[in-house]
């Protein structure tokens, strides 16, 4: 689209689940690549977990409505392959 | 006599509630991982008015009324904080009357939400103790109905919905969080349950 966001240059998945895996997939369950592309469509970051800074809370991507994530890990195993993992350039 | 039979629930107060809209949720036909998606931000709530209406929903068993109650108790609770300890009186009637349907789904998902209920905010769980009369009693009916499936493999322990282990860890959970007059409180209405502190 018109965003001024840098797009990714690869997309990578995961056979098991990491943080990184968990943090993708918050994003992706409310219609975003990542936080970069967060940052890019809402103006602000998300607001996260003081504890483990796990994704709480965004705002969707397709309407103004919100979801709400839990403390604790989310993303379940089968999920896990389905999550992608965006690279940018260095 | 009929002390385990399942008792039909009266139409909720909920459900007319969604029935109606009034509720700050959207109906997403592609909901994804169990989602709610808000309207309005949780913090901006009225937790008087909300918490206890989708508390009452606990004795739903249909499609999606169910499913609303269930994971918008699990969203406020999760994201309440300092918000879900002024509202604990006005939630014990709705919790009460879902134990009360003896339904199995219905009393599985009630214990879930009073072991999410006393870890959800410091001191809810000692808020919860001048309550055991109300609650307890029907925890006591139920607590040694474990399922005796025999040779056969019990299902139910893999999705967590064993009766008897459910009543046993949510007593442990109001024992841990209740404070010091949690445990002879708890004893006093289950004579059967033992300390999980004192090992």
């Amino acid at each position: 689209g018109s965003l001024n966001m840098e797009a990714p240059v690869a997309v990578e998945r995961s056979n098991s689940w990491s943080e990184e895996v968990e943090e993708a997939y918050r994003f992706q369950l409310a219609g975003y690549r990542d936080a970069k592309e967060y940052y890019a469509v809402r103006g602000q970051e998300c607001d996260r977990w003081p504890n483990n800074n796990y994704v709480k809370k965004l705002q969707k991507k397709d309407t103004p409505y919100f979801y709400y994530y839990n403390r604790a890990r989310e993303c379940p195993d089968k999920d896990v392959k389905n999550v992608k993992l965006y690279r940018y350039n260095p | 006599a009929g002390a385990f039979k399942e008792r039909p629930a009266k139409p909720t107060a909920f459900r007319k509630f969604y029935d109606r809209g009034d509720f700050p949720i959207a109906l997403e036909h592609d909901t994804k991982g169990n989602k709610i998606a808000w309207k309005v931000e949780i913090e901006k709530l009225d937790y008087h008015h909300y918490l206890p209406l989708f508390f009452d929903g606990l004795c739903e068993t249909t499609h999606p009324y169910e499913f609303f109650a269930r994971q918008g108790v699990h969203d406020m609770l999760e994201h309440g904080g300092s918000k879900i300890l002024p509202v604990i009186p006005q939630l014990i009637i709705p919790i009460k009357n879902a134990l009360n349907t003896r339904n199995h789904k219905v009393v599985c998902t009630t214990l879930k939400v009073l072991q999410h209920l006393v870890v959800s905010a410091d001191v809810v769980g000692e808020a919860l103790v001048p309550y055991y009369r109300q609650i307890l009693p029907i925890l006591n009916i139920f607590k040694n109905k474990n399922l005796n499936s025999g040779d056969g493999i019990d299902y139910s322990q893999q999705k967590r919905e064993n009766l008897g282990d459910l009543i046993q860890e949510t007593l442990e959970a109001f024992e841990r969080h209740g404070g010091e007059d949690a445990f002879i409180n708890i004893k006093y209405m289950v004579p059967t349950y033992e300390s999980c502190m004192l090992n």
